[in-house]
């Protein structure tokens, strides 16, 4: 201690952190059933990207400030109620994601049509097969060998009109197969931009596609995710402390995911696969905290026997609170490149994680040590109401 | 305690300096422009004494750009080729055995096969006998057949094995084309993941991907007059097949070539012509089609003209009977080897089949001896060599010669890899697809690079003002973290994302977390009393479990994350795995050895 140094947080803090717990508790469930409530569809809801919904999602750029509402009036025209649109990335670049429902724009009874006029003119062997999560794509057999011009007049002629027409290698011998891909979604929302806003030259730079069952997949497994590492993590902790530990370890991750949940659901921000990871992250992150608490608390116990609980708890968490505080606050630090400087998915994933961390801390205070009381509390209260032999023997710490 | 501080710092200086090391690929990687990265540009660059070239830090899908697809394997109709393909064999072997069979064939749902015969029950049970652990025969069957069945897990492993055997086709077709870190993943569902980094051509790649590669072989009709009509009808080609007159007329050409035949004697076989593909088709389509029957098909392969490295490319037919003899999925192992049987050495795909395909191989060559075998890759004739002798189990396919040695052998390469991995067992559709501009990638990397940087200088910053020498001395930690997790990610080939970015500033952020955690502990005991030298022992002892609590508790996320995450979030899983691994060593090993160096003495001070 030759040089004089600072503490931000001053060492010898006494914060009744327990006495605060009723207010706290109050004013957690009242933010975490708030967050629920608004995540549910009848609400609100969350703004599921392409990953999880399923869609089409395409990134255009235009060469000067272009209305957002103007993009969406034109879309809505061209019939996609469900338009999304939205600006992405700085102002100056004048990008918008634009997001539509459907992967597919032909209709069943288009595809009948086509595949009845081809079938007519052409030489079909088997049943022509279109799968509208694939997109607008008919595969086509034939017995010989038809040119792609060939085809195209024939799907044409119907009034469909065709972007591509590829050959693909037969499936048995002496057959061709081919795949017609009519002009979809991406084509008639291009067009509609180019003929309204030609002056400011739309690029489309980027598509997606997501088919509905990928998407709903993807969405059992991010949930699935969260909770096994909830799981795994309580039992680490109950195995490295004591599972008395465990029920607060999981309603402050609980609590930290539900918070973290709530920036996606009040921001009305894209809640994608990177969304699932800033949670996870949050998760396994908060904990940190918690333990460094947890494990003062158990240091605590042993030095000072017979101190009353939540005096020990209250002390412990004094002790450790410049810890707690720096590191959650040098993490964040770390956060605010990526707050100023990232675009898109990544300033969400910065502030979703600020949000995380400033949650995991007060979590680390208010909820997961106190809920430590409360629950010795009542486990001390059945004891006294009921005691029983082989539970009085009480559990060495 | 006295010394020991010199092995440590002694071990820190190799970590570093290896990682330096691991890091020189990457370095030259980095410097190339953009589109140079992935040539044979950067395997020039890299000097001889660093490691392996393959060992350089990749930029994943969404800062390099690129394509991801997701393919759906259509699996039902695997089973169906597989099935239908039983079926013949079951036919086959009754035949042998000396049971009548009228037909077997493929009946309801295309899982049951019907065998027609007068005697249903010595069919069943021969056919049972040999198949007793697939196979099962359900009751049922008209009058005059009887049905036989799969079982489900014979089904279910059809299933699987069409799935795997997809993959493995597109990764070998994938690495055919040289894209740098191209990912393949088989996912449930029966999908298949690909990201193709640095790939432009969104059609090209799923039309590579999306071709079945059936290989069949298929017997040449030499014997046949049937192409002889079309010769007034289309010019003759201007010199001979060795050395046409290029170019061919835009119509395409007739020309003969003198084959052997199988009762001795030769004979002039008539072919078509033409410079290209479609001149071909449409030739056959005008002239040729109409001349075949339903025996008879037009198999197209490729020729080159001239010598030298500048050849002519043209198009020609060869007649083959329709029947497909053999597939492609009896093949077992294939490797391109050197025959130096007619002197000088040529190199040549060897093949080995599984027992059941050398059984039919035998008899197909047997019956065929002296006749050309044409091998047919997606529809093309790659080869079509005589059959010299009885070929059972091990074949060879003869290249067609007057290509300089390397390239044929690389072809033989190639043409040996696409027989391991087989055909792809079934159709693909495509069920995702994304591109990835290649305009988004440059902008996205240097702001996310930006973003790192400020990050990290915020936080060297801030551990300097608020801890003075310690907080160096962390710093110094935290730089070698960063260095180290550069190195693994180069050395075990990760791909770099723009979350995988967020995960590396996050992980220095638990860097600093857990020195942060060990200066106040150390605080903490100054403040009770003790010395320098007790205070830093007593400081990183109790606060060891804790970093390790910390740490192990965010593993666990990030493993349960790479598990379940795709595609980006994966990266980021496994920066943060690496970061974590690399922050328990930096901080607990790391500034130890340092503050366990500078606080030597009792008398040692420290600012904390």
């Amino acid at each position: 201690m030759q040089f004089k140094t600072f503490d931000i947080i001053p060492h010898d803090t006494k914060f009744d952190f327990v006495g605060k717990r009723h207010i706290a508790v109050a004013l957690s469930l009242i933010a975490n059933l708030a967050v629920i409530v608004f995540s549910l569809n009848a609400v609100h809801g969350l703004n599921f990207g392409v990953d999880f919904a399923g869609g089409t999602e395409m990134e255009v750029k235009f060469d000067r400030g272009v209305d957002a509402a103007d993009i969406r009036r034109s879309v809505e025209e061209l019939g996609f109620k469900d338009a999304s649109v939205q600006t992405y990335g700085p102002e100056s670049e004048h990008s918008y994601l634009i997001r539509v429902g459907r992967i597919a724009l032909m209709s069943q009874d288009d595809v009948n049509r086509v595949i009845q006029a081809v079938k007519a003119k052409l030489p079909v062997s088997g049943e022509p097969h279109f799968n509208s999560e694939v997109g607008d794509k008919i595969d086509f057999q034939f017995t010989r060998n038809p040119t792609s011009d060939e085809l195209r007049a024939v799907v044409e002629s119907t009034g469909v009109k065709v972007r591509e027409v590829r050959e693909e290698a037969g499936l048995t011998a002496g057959t061709r197969s081919f795949a017609v891909i009519t002009q979809g979604i991406r084509d008639k929302v291009e067009n509609e931009l180019q003929a309204k806003f030609s002056d400011a030259k739309p690029d489309v730079r980027r598509v997606e596609y997501v088919g509905p069952a990928v998407g709903r997949e993807l969405r059992n497994q991010g949930f699935k995710a969260i909770l096994y590492a909830m799981g795994l993590i309580v039992i680490y902790v109950g195995l490295r402390f004591d599972f008395r530990f465990s029920p607060g370890v999981i309603i402050a991750l609980l609590h930290d995911a539900i918070i973290t949940l709530g920036y996606f659901a009040f921001s009305g921000r894209e809640f994608n696969l990177t969304a699932v990871a800033v949670i996870l992250t949050v998760v396994g992150y908060s904990v940190n905290d918690t333990v460094v608490v947890y494990d003062r608390i158990r240091e605590n116990q042993a030095k000072l026997k017979g101190k009353n609980l939540a005096d020990l708890v209250n002390l412990s968490i004094n002790e450790v609170l410049g810890r707690t505080f720096l590191t959650s606050f040098a993490t964040a630090l770390s956060l605010v490149g990526l707050l100023i400087y990232g675009v898109g998915t990544i300033f969400d994933f910065s502030a979703a994680m600020l949000i995380g961390i400033i949650s995991g801390t007060y979590s680390t205070w208010f909820i997961a040590a106190p809920m430590t009381i409360w629950l010795e509390e009542r486990a001390e209260k059945k004891k006294a109401a009921a005691p029983r032999p082989h539970e009085a023997q009480a559990k060495s710490v | 305690m006295e010394r020991s501080w010199l092995w440590r710092i002694g071990l820190i200086a190799a970590v570093a300096l290896f990682s330096v090391y691991q890091l020189v690929p990457s370095w030259f990687y980095f410097k190339l422009p953009p589109g140079e990265r992935n040539g044979p540009a950067y395997e020039e660059s890299v000097p001889k004494w660093a490691p392996n070239a393959r060992r350089h830090l990749n930029l994943g899908l969404d800062l390099q750009g690129g394509i991801h697809l997701a393919m759906g394997v259509d699996v039902d109709r695997a089973v169906k080729a597989k099935v239908a393909r039983r079926a013949d064999e079951i036919a086959e072997y009754l035949k042998e055995k000396g049971v009548p069979v009228e037909s077997a064939q493929p009946a309801g749902d295309g899982r049951v096969i019907e065998v027609k015969t007068s005697e249903p029950a010595r069919a069943e049970k021969t056919v049972l006998d040999q198949y007793n652990s697939e196979m099962y025969a359900p009751s049922g069957a008209p009058q005059g057949a009887t049905w036989l069945a799969f079982k489900t897990k014979v089904l279910q492993d059809f299933q699987a094995k069409a799935v795997e055997q997809a993959e493995k086709t597109i990764r070998n077709r994938v690495d055919k084309w040289g894209v740098s870190e191209p990912d393949i993943k088989r996912k449930s569902n029966n999908q298949i993941q690909i990201q193709l980094p640095g790939f432009k051509d969104p059609e090209k790649a799923k039309e590579l991907l999306g071709r079945t590669a059936q290989l069949e072989f298929k017997i040449a009709d030499d014997e046949s007059s049937l192409l002889d009509a079309v010769r007034s009808e289309l010019p003759a080609c201007q010199g001979s097949e060795a050395g046409f007159k290029m170019p061919l007329p835009a119509e395409g050409c007739w020309s003969v070539e003198t084959v052997e035949l199988p009762s001795g004697g030769t004979r002039q076989v008539t072919f078509l012509a033409a410079n290209n593909r479609s001149e071909l088709d449409a030739a056959i389509e005008k002239h040729a089609k109409s001349k075949l029957d339903h025996d008879h098909e037009l198999g197209i392969g490729e020729g080159t003209v001239g010598q030298g490295p500048i050849r002519d490319r043209y198009y020609r037919t060869y007649l083959l009977r329709a029947k497909t003899e053999l597939t492609g999925d009896y093949i077992a192992d294939a490797r391109a080897a050197v025959d130096n049987s007619q002197g000088a050495g040529k190199p040549v795909v060897v093949f080995t089949m599984s027992p059941e395909g050398g059984r039919l191989m035998e008899k197909l060559t047997t019956n065929n001896l002296h006749r050309r075998m044409a091998t047919v890759l997606d529809g093309k004739v790659e080869t079509a060599p005589y059959i010299q002798g009885k070929i059972s189990t091990n074949g060879q396919i003869t290249l067609g010669s007057g290509r300089p040695y390397q390239q044929m052998f690389e072809e033989a390469n190639e043409i040996a890899l696409v027989l391991k991995a087989g055909a792809l067992p079934a159709p693909v559709t495509i069920f995702e697809e994304r591109t990835v501009g290649a305009t988004l990638g440059p902008e996205l990397i240097r702001k996310g690079t930006t973003a790192a940087l400020v990050g990290l200088l915020l936080v060297i910053f801030f551990m300097i003002l608020y801890y003075r020498a310690t907080g160096l001395i962390a710093d110094v930690a935290l730089a070698l973290n960063g260095l180290l997790v550069l190195a693994i990610m180069a050395i075990i080939g990760t791909t770099l994302t723009l979350p995988g970015i967020a995960g590396f500033v996050l992980t220095l952020g638990m860097a600093v977390d857990a020195n942060v955690l060990i200066n106040e502990r150390i605080r903490e005991e100054l403040r009770a009393g003790r010395t320098v030298r007790q205070a830093v022992d007593q400081g990183y002892d109790k606060v060891f479990w804790t970093i390790v609590d910390g740490h192990v508790t965010t593993l666990v996320a990030a493993v349960v994350l790479m598990q379940y995450g795709s595609g980006p979030v994966r990266g980021f899983a496994v920066t943060l795995i690496i970061g974590l691994v690399a922050s328990m060593f930096t901080s607990i090993v790391v500034t130890r050895a340092i503050m366990d160096f500078f606080t030597r003495r009792d008398t040692a001070r420290l600012s904390v």
